[in-house]
C-alpha cells in the first residue's frame, strides 16, 4: 500500500509568547490507501489538530505533509482548498448540514463544487443517499431527520465526491451508541468497498473494531501505533 | 452564471427566504431607493426635456441669439438686419425669425396669468408648434391667431377653438390646441405667426429675438456658425444640441434644481445600499457556519461569495421589480401635472444597473467576512 498521506515531523504551535500551544510536538504519521485509521487520546491531546495537518486544513509550523506524492505544507488557503476538493471528504461531529437544503441538495453540493453538471448531479446524490440507506428521505429536510441520519446524510456527502480519504472528527460524539454503531459500521463497508481510506478522531471505545489501525496521541505525541488486525476477506 | 438555476441559486434564494421579515426589509430598502432615485432622475429628466423642448424640437442647425443669452426664454431683442446679414453668409440655406417674449393675459373669465408668446415664420413652419390635436395650423395665418396646449385649457381658462383672450391687452383668438407641449416656467406657450406675436408683445416690425439658421447640406455647422461670429461680434451662435443644454444647464444651476434632484437621487442610493448591506450581512452572519463548512469541504473564495452575490442579485431584481413599478405608477400619475415625470426606457435601464452596483457594493462587507473565515473553525 502506498502513502496517500504522510506526514514528517510536524510541529503545530498556537499563538505566539506566553500564550503559545504547542499542539503537536513533532508528529509522524502515514494515512495509507484504503485502511481505517484511528486517532484516538485524550482531550486537548492535538488529535482534531493532527486530523487538520493530514487533511489539507492547516500547514504545520514546522515539518512536512505531503498529498499524494506532491508537498503541501505552506501552501495558501486557496490550493490547500483545491487540494481538499480532489482527495478529501468530511465528516463533522455537528453534522454541518445545510438546513435550508434537502438532504438531496446537501449531497449536490459537494458535485457542484467538483463542478459536476446539474444533469448529473441529481442522479449522483440520490445514488449516495441509497449507499447510506436514506433514499427515501432524499427529499427531507435536515431539521427533519435524527442525529444518525443527518450524520448518514454527511457521509452520503463527503463520498459523493468520490474522495481518496474521508477524514471524520468524532462522527459518533452526538450520537447514541446504535446510531454511532450505525455510522462507523457504514463508513467502514463504504471505506473497504470502493477502496477509499477513513481517518476518524473517536473516543468512543466502542467502534474501535472497525479500525485497521490506532494512533494514540498524548500531549502532542504519538505514543504507540496498534495495528488492529481484521478477519481476513475473501 | 448559467441561465438555468444552479445549486447557488438554490441556496441563495432559500438563504433569503429563510428569514422572510428581513427579506422584506431589504426589498423595502430597496423599492424606496429605486423609486426615489427613478423619481428624482425622472424629474430631472423631465425638467431638462420640458426647458429645452422647443429648442430640441425646432428644425434649426444653428441658433442665432442675443449677446449673452443665457437660456431660450430669457431672450435678448435684436433687430431683424441680422438676419438678413446671415443669409449672405457662405453655407447659410435659410435664417428664420424667432421670438419667445413673456406677457400678461386675461383669461375669457377676467382672470390674468403669464404666458410665453412664441413667435415663429408661419411661411417656413420653422418653429412652429409640432403637436397640433385639434385646429388647423393654417388657421395662424387669421389675425390675432394663437395656438396653445391642451394642458393649459384649465389654467387659462380656455375651453375650445375659437375663444378669445386678451394678450397685453390685445385680442387673440384661439384657433387650435397642441398635445403635450409642455412649459418649464409654468407659462403656457400661445404660439402664433411672427406678426402676430408682435402685435400681441408690442415688438417693432423690425425686432426678434432668434434667428434660426439652416446650413446647407455641405456646410460644417460648426464652420458657418465660425463665420457667423466674425461677421456679426454682437451676438452669439449656438448649434442646436449648445443651446439646447444652455438652455436646461441655465435653470437646473440657477434654481438648484438640477442640485438638489441628483443630491436626492444620491441619498436614494446610499440608503438603499445601507439597508441592504445591512440586511445581507445579517443573513451572512447567520450563515456562517455553513460557509466554514463549504471552506473546510475545499470550496474555492468565488463560490463562496458567488452565493453572497446571487442573494444580492435576487433582491435587486426583486426590489427595482417593485420599485420601478410603483415609479412608473407616480410617472403616469403625474403626466398631466405640472412638472413632468419622464422614465425613459434608457434610464429605467440606468436605474437597474445601478440598482444591481449598489447591491453588489452593499455585498462587500459580507464578501470581506466570509473570505475571512478560517475552514478549520468548524472543527470547533
Ligand atoms: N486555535 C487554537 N488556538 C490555540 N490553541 C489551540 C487552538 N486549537 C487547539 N488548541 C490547543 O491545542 C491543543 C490540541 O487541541 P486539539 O483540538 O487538537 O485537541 P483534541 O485532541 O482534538 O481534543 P478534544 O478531544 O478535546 O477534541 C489543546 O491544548 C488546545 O487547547
Ligand atoms: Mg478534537
Amino acid at each position: 500500500m502506498t502513502a496517500l498521506v504522510e506526514v514528517a515531523q510536524a510541529r503545530v504551535v498556537y499563538g505566539t509568547g506566553e500564550a503559545s500551544v504547542e499542539a503537536l510536538k513533532g508528529v509522524s504519521l502515514e494515512v495509507r490507501k484504503g485502511e481505517i485509521l484511528m486517532l484516538m487520546g485524550p482531550s486537548g491531546s492535538g488529535k482534531t489538530t493532527l486530523l487538520q495537518v493530514a487533511g489539507a486544513l492547516l500547514s504545520p509550523t514546522a515539518g512536512t505533509v505531503r498529498l499524494a506524492g506532491e508537498r503541501i505544507d505552506g501552501l495558501t488557503q486557496e490550493d490547500l482548498g483545491r487540494r481538499r476538493l480532489r482527495h478529501f471528504g468530511f465528516v463533522f461531529q455537528h453534522y454541518n448540514l445545510f438546513p435550508a437544503l434537502t438532504a438531496a441538495e446537501n449531497v449536490a453540493i459537494a458535485l457542484d463544487l467538483k463542478g459536476v453538471p446539474a444533469a448529473r448531479r441529481r442522479a449522483a446524490a440520490h445514488e449516495a443517499l441509497d449507499r447510506v440507506g436514506l433514499g427515501d428521505r432524499a427529499a427531507h429536510f435536515p431539521s427533519q431527520l435524527s442525529g444518525g441520519q443527518k450524520q448518514r446524510v454527511a457521509i452520503a456527502r463527503a463520498l459523493a465526491g468520490e474522495p481518496d480519504a474521508i477524514l471524520a472528527d468524532e462522527p459518533t460524539a452526538a450520537l447514541d451508541s446504535a446510531s454511532g454503531k450505525r455510522v462507523v459500521d457504514l463508513l467502514h463497508d463504504l471505506a473497504k468497498a470502493q477502496g477509499r481510506a477513513v481517518v476518524l478522531v473517536t473516543h468512543d471505545p466502542r467502534i474501535v473494531e472497525a479500525a485497521d489501525r490506532i494512533v494514540h496521541i498524548e500531549d502532542g505525541r504519538i505514543r504507540e501505533a496498534a495495528e488492529h488486525p481484521l478477519p481476513a476477506e475473501a | 452564471m448559467s441561465l438555468s438555476p444552479g445549486l447557488r441559486d438554490l441556496l441563495a434564494w432559500r438563504n433569503l427566504a429563510h428569514d422572510k421579515v428581513r427579506f422584506f426589509v431589504t426589498l423595502i430598502g430597496i423599492v424606496f431607493s429605486v423609486t426615489l432615485m427613478a423619481v428624482q432622475t425622472g424629474l430631472l429628466t423631465g425638467f431638462v426635456t420640458t426647458i429645452s423642448k422647443i429648442v430640441d424640437k425646432t428644425d434649426a442647425d444653428l441658433w442665432l441669439v442675443g449677446r449673452g443669452v443665457r437660456s431660450i426664454d430669457l431672450p435678448a431683442n435684436i433687430p431683424e438686419r441680422r438676419r438678413f446679414q446671415v443669409l449672405g453668409v457662405d453655407g447659410v440655406a435659410a435664417a428664420d425669425p424667432f421670438m419667445h417674449v413673456f406677457a400678461q393675459m386675461k383669461r375669457p373669465d377676467g382672470g390674468a396669468e403669464s404666458v410665453a408668446v412664441v413667435g415663429f415664420d408661419l411661411a417656413t413652419g420653422r418653429g412652429g408648434p409640432w403637436a397640433l390635436a385639434e385646429g388647423d395650423i393654417a388657421d395662424l395665418a387669421l389675425p390675432d391667431a394663437v395656438v396653445m396646449d391642451r394642458l393649459y385649457k384649465k389654467k387659462l381658462g380656455v375651453e375650445r377653438i375659437g375663444q378669445t383672450i386678451e394678450v397685453n391687452g390685445r385680442r387673440a383668438r384661439v384657433v387650435g390646441f397642441t398635445d403635450g407641449i409642455r412649459t418649464f416656467t409654468q407659462s403656457p406657450h400661445l404660439f402664433a405667426d411672427i406678426k402676430t406675436a408682435r402685435y400681441l408683445t408690442g415688438y417693432a416690425e423690425d425686432r426678434l429675438n432668434y434667428v434660426l439658421i439652416e446650413t446647407a447640406r455641405d456646410a460644417d455647422p460648426q464652420a458657418v456658425a465660425a463665420r457667423i461670429r466674425a461677421l456679426l461680434p454682437d451676438i452669439d451662435v449656438y448649434t442646436k444640441a449648445e443651446f439646447s443644454t444652455r438652455s436646461s444647464m441655465y435653470w437646473l444651476v440657477t434654481t438648484g434644481a438640477g442640485f438638489s434632484l441628483v443630491i436626492a437621487s444620491a441619498l436614494g442610493l446610499i440608503v438603499g445600499m445601507v439597508v441592504t448591506a445591512q440586511t445581507l450581512y445579517a443573513t451572512t452572519m447567520d450563515r456562517l457556519p455553513e460557509y466554514a463548512t463549504l471552506r473546510a469541504m475545499g470550496a474555492p473564495g468565488s463560490y463562496l461569495y458567488g452565493v453572497i452575490l446571487r442573494q444580492a442579485a435576487i433582491a435587486a431584481v426583486f426590489g427595482f421589480g417593485a420599485g420601478i413599478s410603483i415609479a412608473a405608477f407616480i410617472v403616469h400619475g403625474a403626466r398631466d401635472g405640472s412638472a413632468a415625470i419622464l422614465l425613459p426606457w434608457q434610464l429605467a435601464v440606468g436605474l437597474g444597473l445601478a440598482t444591481f452596483a449598489m447591491c453588489a457594493a452593499a455585498a462587500v462587507i459580507s464578501i470581506r467576512r466570509v473570505m475571512a473565515i478560517d475552514p478549520v473553525s468548524v472543527f470547533k
